[in-house]
């Protein structure tokens, strides 16, 4: 792309174009310069794929009665793009969010449905102060065994969070902006500039060579945190309750890129080689194009074990983008509520068909990216699904798998699990296979059966 | 809680006497009768319509619910109108008893806690800016933040993620670097962007051949615009290439097949070769169809290349490369190279060929640079060495007054010698580590960058008085969303910043600051919800007239109306109705309003019968519709919700949901919303939305005058629920002036809530009642809601927690 472009340019700082007036360097403490090897035996790494607004049912889920029925080349409409991957896929139906039902609260049920999605939380209604869902499932993973990569998990996105308070009929924006909860009352916004997630992975381009004085910078490096940890403690001494735990916010955050700092800096020093180029400083307006080099980025820091948990949110919960590349002008949320109407319909299906093209680009990518002994395919465990069902409902969840996850999901069939069972099963299943095992997640009633076997 | 009511509501009386108990005699024997009669048929525990449940709330507590629904039914909004009406004995014994609860609160009056807050993106650029000098929107990287009750800085919802730190760290390391040792200057002049903008309304493979650079919003009159931060005072060149296409008139691209075909003709003598006097008309036909155009390119205003584009005898205009040098200083400028004539085309599509392509366009511009850089050290250096040596002359000493400045002022308070040397011994680190004491001082400023200190502002005072630096950083993140500046410190030093006539000085010089625009960009901006303008667009198969410049010009009209009534301390009533505005030829032409040609923005008085105020101007009017229609609805919504504070709750759950889009009968949408409306738990709120909304509806979607839609002649009359019966925007606004105090509470309440940062609770109130009153006193000029805000218990003091530590 413009790999050759840098090289004009004595140092990428110096770059800087409209909007994104100062092209920030990564820390470089954290390039990849000093990137652990993985180890012998191939990681599972755990991807949640999220998509906004719902399916329509009869575009989504194939006709059929039996439990499980491995899946024909007839699929509905939005996953006939998956025709020639269906042997990678796993449907799995009958799923249920119960966190994100009104439970008396009301309208809502985007907002719900957002923040419920990898909390089994009920969120708290709210569109000023006390936001509160709980902690999500790739956090608590992330915490478990987030320090044995760079990253303890990555949250990426497709679309920037909204700036409006009260999103969703008295849910906070916040709500549905990210789908990762470090705790319950803090998400994770993504990223959603390729640029950056590029240069958290690979570094920026003017990361230091010469190696005395790369010492030294991590020298000082360690001397800042130092000074700022200690100003972070003596703060929290001068203030009340509630101010602490916002400067409590901030000690984590420190502490866990000491953290990740430290570990660079003890780990070998084997350079990682990006393994793609460097994308544009800006954000592709054309979504697909955009997703896709988010696929690329997700696919790049597996492959580099850079971490092995990340959550995407193709677009934010309640999403109203208009998907014009593909001759759509509405807002896709706005299309949801069709009533009925015929076309209203097709474009909604249209536009979840459009995205379930960009999974297949991103299966063809795991598929063709060698791993230890395969392909990235065989150790990862892909989730893409929405918080709503039917109508705006969270009940019979679209989820899909793909991946074989180290040998926990068998793909190629549909599964009906019994209606009401709990999306939370999935995640508690997912969850040991990352090395987590919990007796419960949420409002778990057990491990999900009939992933690997029949 | 399950019942939730906006900020608003909630902040008039307290619930605080609730708990007290209270006698649930009288509520029993007189008022319950009539909520069961005309209330609980809506809002009852299965149909709990607004959210509400009145059934289980009865007696229980809630005096701010209990408040909203006296509102309500004193108002005569509820029951619906429609519905039987309460009586008047019916009315007291119910208005009596809520009164009976709700006492207002000047006893338990508070002023509110404000929790530590980080600095939102816009306040760490503006504070870096104003610490450092140091060019460039470091925070434009950070991750969106996010908001409460309206505004982003709410410190409650503020919260700092690990990426949001790495960020932080990333951008102190670099900003550090900036300020002590200025950008590195490459060593000979380099292309150092390329400018693109978007070829359509959705082009987006401007990118991916290798260009960098940002997309640059798409005009269909060609021209390019946009802002770019320049690294050093320096000369740059700018190469500016134009492109065009000409309608139809390029001779018809043929395959060798069809050329070979041709010349065999030619030669068989079945065509004939145009004669000389035809070629020399149709170079003629070409010429005419391409009269020569002026192209300018400015930066921040200043003419950098002016130029006449000539048209040619074969190819509409002649191609080429542009290229001029001019000293820029370092920073953010902005850019625009445009056909200034094309501003005053009847019809902007006029610049659009058949085949959709513009007929003239800036096709981009490059920027090489720098030439002659200045070798003086950057105006940072000046604010952090304040010892006043040269670069590289510092004594040690100077070490303790440098750290000491640079804390007190980044961290907007006086700082502990105890701070100093802690922070000194950075500078000490890096010298016996072999670096400079500059160096050593650049690691120090990365730290502080860093430093929670610097990040949060904190008021550290608990229980005690709020500190005159802490009222300081009140004031300026309220006024400027920047750290205090020197005047202001000076006074909080002195102690004397909360005297009246000291504060109300600061505050008049704080608003005839240029940084005072922030109430214009950050307040106002997110007041009028014009940060969505543009989410989503409109649609251009439906507006073809309509383009990316045009959004950017009616948010330019809103921003420079706004402005005007701000810093010429007008009165906040003619936002309502004021009849001037700010246009520029394309604008104008939208509108349909003559007299106004070129690409300049000015001061246009108005007739005031088409457009004034603010609800008749573009960016309202389309932040308001959706991307292909208007919406009576929401048009309506937009005005009780932003200008009188009295957003309708959220609909009932299992309603089915208004298809407006339908156009298939004969219904017209009015018709069908009358419909909607006959159904009682629809027609509470849109009784309220839909006639304000249809008053409106001489402005379509993107806010251009109309008499029709399609064919159906446009109504305006409407009905609101008062019975008041009015036609067309005009009366519209008449009706607002006369509900002035809605509206100058809910600026008050809005203003507030940016102020402090937090949402209004119950014992605010009081508060805002006295900003009201006063400011009627006054014109209602917009100072003295500043003033009043400003001088406001909730603003001056803070309160503890309690106690508790």
């Amino acid at each position: 792309m413009n790999i050759s472009v840098k090289k004009h340019l004595p140092r990428r700082t110096f770059l800087r174009g409209i909007g994104a007036a100062m092209g920030l360097p990564l820390l470089d403490a954290m390039a990849p310069a000093f990137a652990a090897p993985s180890s012998s035996k191939v990681a599972s790494r755990l991807a949640f794929l999220y998509f906004p607004n719902g399916v329509q049912v009869e575009s989504w889920w194939p006709k059929t009665d039996a439990q499980i029925t491995a899946l024909s080349e007839d699929l509905p409409a939005v996953l006939q793009p998956l025709a020639a991957h269906r042997g990678d896929v796993l449907l799995l139906g009958g799923l249920t969010n119960d966190g994100g039902r009104a439970h008396g609260d009301g309208p809502g049920d985007h907002g719900r449905a957002g923040a419920a999605y990898l909390t089994g939380a009920h969120p708290k209604k709210t569109f000023g102060k006390d936001i509160q869902a709980g902690l999500s499932i790739d956090q608590m993973v992330a915490r478990k065994i987030g320090g044995q990569t760079r990253y303890a998990s990555l949250e990426l996105g497709c679309e920037e969070g909204i700036q409006g308070g009260n999103c969703d009929n008295g849910y906070s924006c916040a709500y549905s902006n990210s789908i990762s909860w470090r705790t319950r009352s803090t998400p994770n916004p993504p990223e959603i500039r390729p640029r950056a997630v590029f240069e958290r992975l690979f570094g920026s381009s003017d990361v230091e060579k010469d190696p005395v004085r790369r010492a030294r910078n991590a020298r000082y490096r360690r001397s800042v945190l130092d000074s700022v940890l200690a100003d972070a403690t003596r703060l929290q001494s001068e203030l009340g309750i509630a101010d602490r735990r916002k400067v409590d916010e901030y000690l984590y955050a420190i502490r866990d890129i000491e953290t990740r700092v430290e570990k660079a800096e003890v780990e070998n020093k084997a350079r990682i080689e990006p393994t793609l180029d460097r994308p544009s400083s800006s954000v592709p307006e054309h979504y697909g194009e955009h997703a896709r080099l988010m696929f690329d980025l997700i696919t790049a820091a597996f492959q580099t074990d850079s971490t092995r948990v990340i959550t995407f949110l193709m677009a934010i919960e309640q999403s109203n983008r208009a998907y014009r590349e593909i001759g759509i002008t509405d807002s896709h949320h706005g299309l949801t509520h069709h009533g009925g109407d015929k076309e209203k319909i097709a474009k909604c299906i249209q536009i979840n068909r459009y995205q379930i093209e960009q999974l297949v680009y991103f299966i063809g990518k795991l598929k063709s990216t060698p791993d230890g002994d395969g392909t990235l395919f065989d150790h990862v465990m892909v989730s893409y699904g929405s918080g709503l069902g039917r109508d705006h409902d969270h009940d019979n969840l679209p989820t899909l798998l793909t991946g074989r996850g180290n040998g926990l999901f068998h793909p190629g069939r549909y599964v009906k699990y019994p209606s009401d069972t709990p999306l939370s099963n999935l995640h508690l299943s997912m969850m040991e296979q990352m090395g987590v095992p919990a007796r419960s997640f949420a409002d778990s009633t057990g491990k999900l059966d009939y992933l690997t076997s029949l | 809680m399950k019942i939730r009511f906006p900020a608003a509501f909630t902040t008039l009386f307290t619930s605080a006497s609730m708990l007290l108990g209270q006698d649930a005699g009288p509520f029993t024997s007189t008022v319950r009768p009539v909520l069961a009669k005309h209330c609980f048929s809506c809002h009852n525990a299965k149909l709990t319509f607004a959210n509400l449940n009145l059934e289980a709330l009865a007696g229980e507590g809630h005096g701010a619910t209990w408040s909203k629904v006296r509102e309500k039914v004193v108002a005569g909004k509820m029951p619906p109108p429609g519905q039987a009406q309460l009586s008047k004995s019916e009315l007291s014994a119910v208005t009596s008893w809520i009164d009976s609860l709700t006492q207002p609160v000047e006893t338990v009056s508070g002023s509110g806690r404000v929790m530590a807050r980080r600095l939102n993106r816009v306040e760490y650029n503006n504070t870096v800016r104003d610490l450092l000098g140091v060019p460039g929107r470091p925070a434009d990287e950070f991750p969106v933040d996010d908001s409460g009750y309206g505004f982003d800085n709410i410190a409650d919802v503020l919260t700092v993620s690990p990426m949001l730190m790495e960020k932080y760290m990333a951008a102190a390391n670099r900003i550090s670097r900036l300020a002590v040792f200025g950008e590195a200057i490459p060593e000979k002049p380099t292309r150092l962007v390329r400018l693109l903008n978007r070829r359509s309304h959705d082009a987006s493979d401007v990118l991916s051949n290798g260009n960098y650079g940002a997309y640059l919003p798409y005009s269909l009159r060609g021209a390019m615009y946009g802002s770019w931060t320049f690294p050093v005072d320096a000369e740059y060149e700018f190469r500016l290439r134009i492109a065009n296409f000409r309608p139809g008139l390029e001779a018809p691209v043929l395959t060798a097949e069809e050329r070979k075909l041709q010349r065999a003709q030619r030669a068989a003598g079945i065509v004939s070769e145009p004669t000389p006097e035809e070629l020399k008309a149709r170079e003629e036909a070409a010429r005419n169809a391409a009269p020569p155009r002026k192209l300018i390119l400015t930066v921040d205003g200043t003419p950098v290349i002016t130029t006449v584009v000539e048209g040619t005898a074969t190819f509409g205009y002649e191609r080429g490369e542009f290229v001029a040098r001019a000293p820029i200083k370092a920073g953010e400028r902005f850019l625009r190279a445009s056909y200034p004539e094309l501003a005053d085309l009847e019809d902007p599509r006029l610049n659009i060929n058949p085949d959709k392509r513009r007929g003239l366009f800036v096709d981009y511009l490059e920027i090489v640079g720098p030439f002659n850089a200045s070798k003086q050290p950057p105006p940072s250096y000046q604010r952090l060495f304040v010892c006043g040596h040269a670069p590289g002359g510092h004594a040690s000493q100077c070490g303790r007054t440098i750290v000491n400045n640079l804390l007190k002022r980044a961290y907007r308070r006086p700082v502990t010698q105890k701070e100093v040397k802690a922070k000194l011994q950075l500078v000490a680190l890096a010298q016996k580590d072999g670096d400079s004491f500059e160096e050593g001082i650049r690691l120090t400023l990365e730290a502080v960058l860093a430093s929670p200190d610097f990040l949060f502002r904190s008021e550290r005072n608990v229980g005690r008085a709020l500190s005159d630096h802490e009222f300081a950083s009140r004031l300026s993140y309220f006024l400027w969303s920047s750290m205090p500046d020197e005047d202001l410190r000076r006074a909080a030093d002195a102690n004397s910043l909360r005297k009246p006539p000291v504060l109300e000085a600061q505050v008049k010089r704080m608003l005839a600051d240029p940084k005072a625009s922030n109430l214009v960009e950050n307040f106002a901006a997110q007041w009028l919800q014009l940060r969505n303008l543009g989410r989503t667009k409109p649609d251009p198969a439906r507006f073809p007239t309509f383009d990316d410049e045009l959004l950017d010009a009616m948010k330019r009209e809103t921003n420079l109306f706004v402005e005007a009534v701000f810093r010429e301390d007008r009165s906040i009533l003619d936002f309502i109705d004021a009849p001037f505005t700010f246009l520029n030829g394309p604008l104008a032409r939208h509108y349909g309003i003559a007299g106004v040609s070129g690409e300049e923005f000015r001061r246009v008085n108005l007739d005031g019968e088409q457009r004034s105020g603010l609800l008749t101007q573009g960016a309202i009017l389309t932040v308001s519709s959706y991307p292909t229609r208007t919406s009576p609805p929401v048009r309506g919504k937009w005005v009780l919700e932003n200008l009188l504070g009295a957003a309708p709750p959220p609909p009932p759950p299992d309603v089915p949901v208004l298809d407006e889009s339908k156009n298939a009968g004969a219904m017209s949408l009015r018709e069908r919303l009358e419909q909607h409306r006959k159904d009682p738990s629809c027609s509470a709120c849109h009784n309220s939305m839909d006639p304000i909304g249809f008053g409106l509806e001489s402005y379509d979607g993107v806010g251009s005058w109309r008499t029709h839609d399609g064919k159906v002649a446009i109504d305006t009359s409407g009905v609101l629920p008062d019975g008041k019966s009015f036609k067309g925007a005009k009366d519209l606004k008449q009706i607002l002036r006369s509900q002035s105090e809605a509206f100058t509470r809910n600026f008050t309440e809005k203003l507030m809530t940016f102020a402090l940062g937090r949402g209004l609770e119950s014992y605010d109130s009081s508060a805002v009642e006295e900003i009201v009153k006063q400011a009627a006193l006054n014109d209602y000029k917009f100072s003295n809601f500043v003033l009043g805000v400003v001088n406001s218990r909730p603003f001056l003091a803070r309160d503890g927690e309690g106690g508790k530590l």
